[in-house]
């Protein structure tokens, strides 16, 4: 029960549920041994890439050396790529449609889903007769561990992705004992996402702000100023069907309060690491202090993701909680309106710290083009144009080899202001997962009601962090 | 044996596709399983969790809040309306209402969610209409609040089935004999002695095939709060279906999926057999 | 009955009061349907420049023919069967009544209490071996089973109040149990199963859990599922959402309006003998 949007820095969220034949022979005088025929190929009827206007135009680019040449590569067969993309979201379907322009001999099948029916499908799509060659990925380790995603480490060598920043790879890096973050690489981000504090320059105009605050404090004078003007202070979503979007700044003003080590650890799962730390409760104070201070909208608990977006969009809100995913729909909304920084440490100078995953891409055990995909992933790495695109269209960092330049976004956009964020938090090594992501339902079953609680008042600063520390020790003791 | 040649395709598409599954159920329950790796047997720990876990026991309890709404409101309100039909609106105006009364009844539940998460947002229409008489202090986001968000799910239930009582009650109605009326008017008997006295009493059958259904209704709600509020907030209107279709297709807990299923199949039972019991006289 | 002119008055009045609420939501999202596209509107607001285009903007984006395809597909697949099956059954039930056509009748109205969730886990993997998942026969073989109890109980409360001397003339005609069946008991069932199939048509337009569960490309689901994964990709643009919902729900609106008086006695029925 999930939208789009949050789902970008939620990726490897919840364990991808259901599926799968092969195993179950194992399992007999059990549930597991009901009899499986194999699955026959899902009959989605192919969809052609949403045009629009945003794109740069293509020009037939002669084909990129770095796919055609090194490595695996699609040939000059014709081949037709199966893919499964999230719906809602341009990146992958321009993508595609450049790589056909510049590879001829490439076709594609894509079907797309929500991301919410690709979480519960995506085991069963893998383990199906017409396993994807491309796939959008909610979740990974489950996925691994039940054999199902294709072990990239040959393609590391073969493509020289081992000279790609080490943190680029490493959220998509699953070791043998099923923890994320080092050991083989599963899947590969057509680009890397960044969460921070979007802004209506028109309504920070109002409220006085010259430059973007550098604390936490200035920040939260800015609130009370725009409260004060009678001027929603922060737009947010916190409604069950997107989950709650209070996370972002939780775990934002977290990172500002102590250090981001323990957060990943808790993310990653790391013997005895806790959520109910004393600076994560000095940070959930200040957003309960927020919620009573009438900061977020009133009906807050009942804004989905695109309602958030949309009255945003609207002039309703000065401040939003969101990811670069969002820029072309924010400089849709408002061209040039809007303004974008990371949320400030607590002391003036002290590092910044951001959310930051990448949109991961995976391919199938039993793809039946793995080194077609396989290029694809690395042309979207490397290909000028590709990375032109990823960042007009997604929005985001395209990664990458470190010495190539990130391709500038239209001027006035917010593009550039998420881009150069990007940059200073790469800077201070501020990445961090993000907390939606530790286990399979906490977001679900331990942050969403909490939040929501928190929000109605049947919860206090204290009380959301034992209770989502005892769901996550509950699902991990599972 | 011909006969149960006449039978058989009925029955093995029931055995398939109801009894199977139905088997399944429960012998999934006693597992703990991801629906893909092999599955452990675990006795009855699945059913400790349901009944332990508050997230799950809530559920029920939401259910059977819900059964006021679904239920008890529609049955009532829908005698009083069947009675005002019948009273003083015989002709086109009884014709129209309980056409339009019956519409919700048709459409599908999920379209009723649609429309009512809108109605009950905080810039939709209950609040304008509610600050136009004045209660403006009121307003909310209904589906959002704690306090409101059961109750507000509850209003589109009656919204659902208040015609589907409405007319069901109107063909009891219809077959009361007269001369009971005409007589308790010779003994002076007013509307709501006439009501209570007759009315009720001889549609012994036709409450409780309304109850009965509306009952069942309010237990296994799923469209409408799949599409309204998704369970929340926090797990204000989670209902049984709900969380179900969590733990099953997005927490791939089966196991506990389905110790919750049984339970909620056990207690439909439970309620429905007293129910037909007290109306029917044999079971 | 004398009623006198205040109880008339003020029981015509709650009338109308009901049937404002009932019709209201109706009205509102009709008017919300017709405002330009991205629009958060009002709840009750005609709009100054009517946009009827949306109506056709949201058939397009919903990719409706092909859900109406889909639909017609399902509901063709799923009521004939279970007509044919079930007027069987209840003919075999009710007037043959076999040896335990009493534990039958049973167990076909157990069926009748259960909860659709409460077998939608083991549906789905059994869907998935007989590898028919993501295919329409996911929903229409899953529906037909699910369809027996009421279907069965229906038909053979019809057949069990048949009166034996037509059956018996048959026999001494020498008419075998299938002529009997076909020629004689069908043709004065005819009422009946119009009113089951109309009953069985809407309900499964409106079947939204199996659909959800078990078909992931909405293309292939019924009206209602498609409905629920509409309103996920156009949960922004409520006017469009509103037209699409309204598109959606037309047909059965239609089929209501148009068989009114058969679909409230058959729902009645079903009800009243359920």
């Amino acid at each position: 029960m999930v939208t789009t949007g949050m789902d970008r820095t939620r990726a490897p969220r919840r364990a991808g549920p259901l599926a799968v034949l092969a195993l179950l022979v194992a399992a007999c005088a059990s549930p597991g041994a009901v009899t499986q025929a194999p699955t026959t190929a899902p009959t989605t009827a192919p969809t052609t890439a949403p045009a629009s206007g945003e794109a740069p135009s293509g020009s037939a680019a002669a084909p990129s050396e770095s796919a055609a040449a090194a490595g695996p590569n699609c040939g000059t067969d014709p081949v037709t790529l199966n893919a499964y993309f999230e719906t809602g979201f341009d990146l992958p379907f321009k993508l595609s449609d450049e790589f056909t322009k510049q590879f001829p001999n490439v076709k594609w099948d894509i079907k797309q889903d929500q991301f919410t029916n690709l979480m519960s499908s995506t085991p069963r799509l893998l383990s199906g007769d017409n396993a994807p060659d491309l796939i959008r990925l909610p979740s990974m380790v489950s996925l691994v561990k039940d054999g199902l995603l294709k072990n990239l480490d040959e393609y590391v060598t073969a493509f020289g992705w081992d000279k790609f920043p080490p943190a680029q790879l490493a959220q998509n890096r699953v070791a043998a004992d099923g923890t994320r973050g080092s050991g083989s690489l599963y899947a590969a981000g057509l680009n890397y996402s960044l969460t921070g504090v979007f802004y209506s320059k028109k309504l920070a105009q109002q409220i006085g702000m010259t430059q973007p605050p550098t604390t936490v404090d200035e920040f939260e004078a800015l609130l009370a100023k725009a409260k004060a003007a009678n001027l929603l202070p922060i737009m947010a979503w916190n409604a069950t069907a997107s989950g709650g979007g209070l996370a972002f700044p939780l775990q934002n003003l977290m990172a500002a309060y102590g250090p981001t080590d323990p957060i990943n650890d808790w993310i990653f799962q790391k013997p005895g690491a806790t959520i109910d730390t004393p600076t994560n409760l000095t940070a959930a104070q200040h957003l309960e202090q927020w919620v009573k201070s009438g900061y977020f909208p009133k009906d807050v608990n009942a804004i989905e993701y695109t309602d958030a977006n949309a009255r945003f969009g609207k002039g309703e809100g000065v401040f939003m909680f969101n990811g670069d995913w969002q820029d072309a729909g924010y400089d849709k909304d408002q061209p040039q309106g809007v303004g974008f920084f990371v949320f400030p440490p607590s002391q003036s100078g002290g590092k910044v710290a951001a959310m930051s995953a990448p949109l991961t891409y995976g391919i199938a055990a039993k793809a039946k083009n793995a080194d077609c995909a396989a290029s694809f992933l690395n042309w979207v790495a490397t290909n000028e144009k590709a990375r032109e695109i990823d960042v007009a269209v997604g929005g985001s960092n395209p990664g990458g080899p470190p010495d190539l330049p990130v391709p500038p976004a239209a001027a006035g956009s917010v593009i550039n202001e998420t881009l150069a964020a990007g940059a200073q938090v790469g800077k201070d090594n501020g990445a961090m997962d993000f907390i939606a992501n530790a286990t399979g339902s906490i977001f679900a079953q331990g942050w969403t009601p909490e939040l929501q609680s928190l929000v109605g008042g049947k919860e206090d600063a204290a009380g959301l962090l034992k209770a989502v520390q005892a769901e996550y020790e509950k699902e991990l003791s599972r | 044996m011909v006969g149960w040649l006449f039978v058989a395709p009925a029955l093995v598409m029931y055995g398939l596709f109801v009894l199977q599954p139905l088997v399944l159920t429960v012998q999934y329950s006693l597992y703990r399983w991801d629906g893909v790796g092999p599955a452990t047997f675990v006795g009855l720990a699945n059913y400790a969790d349901v009944v332990s876990e508050p997230r799950l026991i809530e559920t029920l309890f939401n259910a059977f809040r819900l059964v006021i709404f679904f239920s008890l409101i529609p049955v009532t309100l829908g005698l009083v309306t069947a009675a005002i039909i019948q009273r003083v609106a015989r002709g086109w105006l009884g014709t129209v209402s309980r056409t339009v009364l019956f519409l919700p009844q048709v459409i599908p539940l999920v379209a009723a969610g649609i429309i009512w998460g809108r109605l009950l947002s905080l810039q939709g229409l209950v609040n304008e209409l509610l600050t136009a008489i004045g209660l403006g202090g009121v307003t909310r986001a209904w589906l959002g609040d704690f306090d409101f968000a059961l109750p507000a799910v509850g209003v589109i239930g009656i919204w659902v089935l208040l015609g589907f009582c409405t007319v069901l009650l109107l063909t009891g109605m219809a077959k009361v004999d007269p001369a009971l009326y005409e007589s308790a008017r010779l003994d002076g008997a007013g509307w709501f002695a006439e009501f209570r006295s007759i009315t009720v009493p001889s549609l012994r059958y036709e409450v409780g095939v309304c109850v009965t259904v509306t009952v069942i209704a309010a237990l296994a709600t799923f469209d409408i709060v799949y599409v309204s509020t998704g369970g929340g907030p926090g797990n204000a209107t989670a209902v049984p279906g709900i969380q179900i279709y969590i733990l099953a297709f997005l927490e791939r807990q089966v196991g506990l999926a389905s110790a919750l299923a049984v339970v909620l199949i056990v207690l439909v039972l439970l309620v429905i057999l007293p129910i037909q019991r007290l109306t029917r006289g044999d079971a | 009955m004398r009623v006198s002119r205040s109880e008339l008055f003020a029981g015509r009045a709650v009338l109308l009061v009901l049937v404002a609420i009932t019709v209201l939501p109706f009205i509102s999202i009709f008017t919300t349907a017709l405002h330009p596209s991205g629009d958060v509107p009002p709840g009750l607001d005609w709009p100054a420049d009517p946009q009827w285009g949306n109506f056709l903007e949201a058939f397009r984006v919903a990719n409706m023919t092909s859900l109406l395809v889909s639909s017609v597909f399902i509901v063709l697949a799923v009521v004939p069967i279970s007509l044919v099956i079930s007027t069987m059954a209840g003919f075999g039930i009710g007037l043959l009544r076999i040896p335990g056509a009493r534990w039958l009748l049973l167990l076909f109205i157990f069926g009748l209490t259960l909860p659709f969730e409460g077998i939608i886990t083991p549906l789905y993997f059994l869907a998935r071996s007989m590898g028919i998942l993501n295919t329409r026969l996911a929903i229409v073989l899953p529906l037909i089973g699910l369809f027996m109890p009421f279907a069965v109980f229906w038909m053979r409360a019809h057949f069990v109040n048949m009166p034996n001397e037509i059956s018996e003339a048959a026999r001494v005609d020498g008419a075998s149990t299938w002529d009997l069946f076909w020629r004689i008991h069908v043709p004065l069932a005819m009422a009946p199963i119009a009113s089951l199939g109309i009953l069985m048509s809407v309900w499964a337009w409106n079947q939204f859990l199996l659909a959800l569960v078990l078909v992931e490309d909405p293309s292939q689901r019924t009206m209602a599922g498609a409905l629920g994964a509409f309103q996920g990709h156009y949960a922004t643009d409520i006017p469009l959402l509103s037209a699409g919902t309204i598109v959606i729900l037309l047909p059965t609106l239609l089929l209501f309006i148009v068989f009114q008086r058969q679909v409230i006695s058959a729902l009645l029925q079903g009800s009243v003998k359920g």
